[in-house]
């Protein structure tokens, strides 16, 4: 077995012990915060009584521990639960969402790095002039704008008077290109960033003025040479990024009425639906770490020093 | 080399997964009703097309049983027993007639002959005691139905059901909440009902998307329509599509395109542009409630009737309807409102006139009650302990100026309020059901005078938390008088002890405003909803 794979396999069995401490904290916060999933089940005019029937067709009278245990128990089973609203599996809820959130991150992600990697090294290579100012001034714009302003003002703009996209729903990718542009747009800031910050770095560095003295061409220089050895702060951004989003970009979400799972999550939340806040949060935990992972096996595709032991 | 080829792969990975996620759920609904229903276009159905309506709130479960949440969205499925008018008055619904027995125990309902269910079934007096008999087991508050004992079939088109005691609201739970379900479904399905509901309303399910839209057919054949539908025959259009857009601004974009034709629950602040737009119309209808600043009765502050009888000669209700509410309210000084029955104009003028605002009066009440400025701070002290009070609130922008506008009249008179915000519901409820609460904003809302029941009865009364013997035999006696106008007259003596009582301060009865265009025929009220089958679309 190579370093690499011990490596993953490592990292998988630690995979265990961290959905096992989400678990645990996810269930205690859910069954912390006040208010009572039952109390909403029966709805505003129903008595105390019919709030204490429904609290105990839920389990929720039962000890603490005992619920921990019958909820452990069903996840190793691989069962999530069923939302206490609509009686769905949440397994379920969650397939039928994330695909949306997933296409969201990915498109995002993508445009993001794209344009802000490439405004990152034209900014490292044009530094201190006019360009570079300009770049400082887009990133720091696109990381400071209001997100909510922004996906409103580029609805009104590209849907509303132009009638290029759907104002809001989802459609097919159609759909989602003006979400997915926004979503893009709040990450250029950051990406061309740390993108000018470690492209400066490299630049400086001696095997960058031997390929200039060899008479390398200057893009291929940057690019080849210099963007490989800068890639990897901007990798593990973009992987805390795309990390981020899967979890369900909120706000873009909401405003486009697309129905992911962020907005989903946060619904669960006011309703205190506690299998489905677990089940999503699990979920989530779960992408976040395979994401981590994928990035840190990424490095060595970059950078050969990169050793796993 | 071999590493941009590696970097290709993973490249040409993430863009496969990423089309075939797309594939997926490009055009998968979460649900979908596959049967073609029974139904059939004739008459003036002919004229066709769908509808979008933004509606307020997703519901949880088209399953009129199991829902939490009643709106035009998921009930208009169903028929009830009973149906109302756009006034609150019961009128025949797929009961053409019913009586009650002396005792006022026994209550028959004869059912009309002609109604299908979407299956194309007849709906059967056997189908309505099944439907009676799921929600006594599985309703998550089965006491929503009253106080049942048995459903009987003495006929195939008579319902018998028996009650263990006297209980008027009973007429109120047939009109608003006895639906009836389709009984094969219902055996296909079980508990899943909600999937693929059938019923026998104006709406045939068609296809849900989960936390997006709604789909439902006109049903062509509904031809059993109450009296407040005008159109006796089969519906105008094909289709209604509700979606759930939760930001308002987008709802508003949309609704501006051209995109949606029913706006539902306008909030305030739109209202204006929106009149303003040529061919949008406007429909206001007051809710079946009532807002109120409540006060927990066992706090110390609160125990005295003079304390609250002067809180509520200093509330002014103009700047609240004016400026919180943008005039979209009617102030209210009663217990009820005019669109809940029992509603009595001697009461409202009677709460009118003793608590017309005065703060003069209302800082001799307070004296009375020991509360007094003794160290010249502009706040009132009892025992050295300042009058200094929370005032919770819960939800947006709208209570909150209603809260400011209260704390700067109390302070008129020495009560420091300070308001505390809380983000959801549940949290609210949670803290009044431990009584850890001072004075609150809330709202009510039902169609029947028994809600204040469910409010001040014995038991019942968790968030205001006053109970009297003399208040509970009142409403007692109003929820067992069977005769109407007697009934009346019980909830008369009712809202003259709560006036007198003052154990809350009603505020505003809500408009609920809804923005249509490019439909014709629309009708809706709080005790109807949206008419559907007398809606169609303009020609353009």
């Amino acid at each position: 077995m190579c370093h690499l794979q011990k490596y993953v396999l490592k990292r998988f069995l630690s995979l265990f012990g961290t959905l096992f401490g989400v678990s645990v904290l996810v269930f205690l916060i859910v069954h912390m915060i006040p208010g009572d999933p039952a109390r909403y089940i029966v709805g505003k005019n129903a008595s105390e009584e019919a709030v204490k029937a429904m609290r105990a067709q839920l389990g929720l009278d039962q000890p603490l521990i005992t619920q921990y245990f019958d909820y452990l128990g069903n996840l190793v089973r691989g069962d999530l639960g069923t939302s206490l609203f609509t009686g769905i599996p949440v397994w379920e809820e969650i397939v039928s969402r994330f695909p949306i959130t997933f296409q969201l991150a990915v498109y995002g992600v993508v445009l993001g790095s794209a344009i802000g990697i490439l405004l990152g090294v034209i900014a490292a290579v044009k530094q201190n002039t006019l360009l570079d100012r300009l770049v400082n001034t887009l990133s720091t714009i696109s990381i400071s704008a209001p997100d909510f302003w922004v996906i409103l003002f580029v609805i009104w703009l590209f849907a509303y008077q132009f009638g290029w996209f759907p104002i809001s729903g989802y459609d097919g990718f159609y759909s989602l290109v003006l979400p997915s542009l926004t979503i893009g747009l709040f990450s250029i800031g950051f990406i061309a960033k740390m993108t000018r910050s470690s492209m400066l770095d490299v630049i400086k560095q001696d095997y960058m003025r031997t390929a200039e003295a060899k008479g390398v061409a200057t893009w291929a220089r940057v690019f080849a040479h210099g963007l490989q050895n800068a890639v990897i702060p901007i990798i593990t951004l973009i992987g805390l990024q795309f990390g981020g989003l899967l979890a369900g970009a909120v706000i873009t979400e909401t405003v486009f009425a697309l129905p992911g799972i962020g907005y989903f999550a946060i619904e669960a939340v006011i309703k205190r639906d506690i299998p489905t806040v677990q089940g999503v949060v699990l979920f989530v935990a779960l992408l976040y770490t395979v994401v981590n992972l994928v990035t840190d096996i990424v490095y060595s595709f970059f950078d050969p020093r990169v050793r796993y032991e | 080399m071999l590493r941009f080829y590696r970097f290709k792969q993973w490249f040409l990975l993430l863009l496969v997964s990423v089309v075939f996620l797309a594939g997926c759920t490009s055009a998968t609904p979460s649900q979908t009703n596959g049967e073609n229903d029974q139904s059939s276009g004739k008459g003036n159905g002919g004229e066709g097309g769908t509808v979008v309506i933004a509606a307020p709130i997703e519901p949880d479960t088209m399953d009129m049983h199991l829902t939490a949440w009643y709106d035009d969205a998921n009930t208009r499925i169903y028929d009830f027993l009973l149906a109302r008018n756009e006034t609150g008055k019961i009128i025949p619904g797929l009961a053409e007639s019913y009586s009650v027995s002396d005792d006022g125990k026994a209550w028959t309902f004869k059912l009309r002959k002609d109604v299908k269910f979407h299956s194309g079934a007849p709906l059967t007096a056997e189908s309505v005691k099944l439907s009676v008999d799921r929600c006594l087991k599985i309703c998550p508050d089965k006491s929503m139905l009253g106080p049942i004992e048995k459903v009987e079939v003495p006929e195939p088109s008579t319902v018998k059901i028996t009650l263990t005691e006297k209980y008027a609201p009973f007429l109120t739970i047939a009109a608003d909440f006895l639906a009836v379900l389709d009984p094969a479904r219902v055996d296909e399905l079980g508990d899943k009902f909600g999937n693929n509901p059938s019923a026998t309303g104006p709406l045939v399910f068609r296809e849900k998307m989960r936390g997006a839209s709604l789909t439902y057919k006109l049903n062509k054949a509904y031809r059993w329509s109450p009296e407040n539908a005008e159109n006796k025959d089969a519906p105008y259009l094909d289709e209604v599509v509700f979606r759930f857009i939760k930001d308002d601004d987008t709802k508003m974009l949309e609704f501006k395109k051209g995109t949606i034709q029913i706006f539902q629950q306008v909030p305030t602040n739109y209202v204006k542009e929106l009149e303003s737009i040529p061919g949008v119309e406007i429909s206001k209808t007051l809710e079946a409630g009532m807002n109120y600043l409540g006060f927990n009765n066992q706090h110390p502050f609160f125990q005295d009737v003079r304390v609250r009888q002067a809180i509520a000669m200093t509330v002014d209700r103009t700047p609240i309807v004016q400026y919180a509410m943008s005039g979209l309210a009617e102030p209210i000084h009663g217990p009820l409102p005019t669109t809940i029955p029992g509603y009595s104009q001697k009461v409202e003028e009677m709460a009118k006139e003793m608590y017309k605002r005065d703060i003069t009066k209302s800082k001799q009440l307070l004296a009375d009650a020991g509360w007094m400025d003794t160290n010249g701070d502009g706040i009132l002290e009892k025992n050295g302990e300042p009058f200094s009070t929370e005032l919770m609130i819960e939800g947006g922008t709208e209570k909150q100026k209603i809260a400011v506008i209260l704390q700067s009249q109390l302070k008129e008179v020495g009560i420091d309020v300070k308001i505390t915000t809380v983000t959801d519901w549940l949290t609210f409820r949670d803290r009044m059901a431990k009584g850890t609460h001072e004075m609150f904003l809330n709202e009510y809302g039902w169609l029947d005078p028994d809600i204040l029941h469910l409010i001040f009865g014995k038991g019942n009364s968790t968030k205001l938390y006053f109970e009297t013997d003399e208040l509970e035999a009142l409403l007692i006696k109003g929820r067992q008088e069977i005769d109407e106008d007697r009934r009346m007259k019980a909830y008369e003596e009712v809202g003259e002890y709560l006036v007198k009582a003052s154990p809350w301060v009603p505020l505003y009865n809500r408009e609920t405003v809804t923005a249509y265009r490019d439909i014709e025929g629309f009708k809706s009220s709080a005790s109807t909803g949206v008419i559907f089958q007398d809606i169609k679309l303009k020609k353009k």
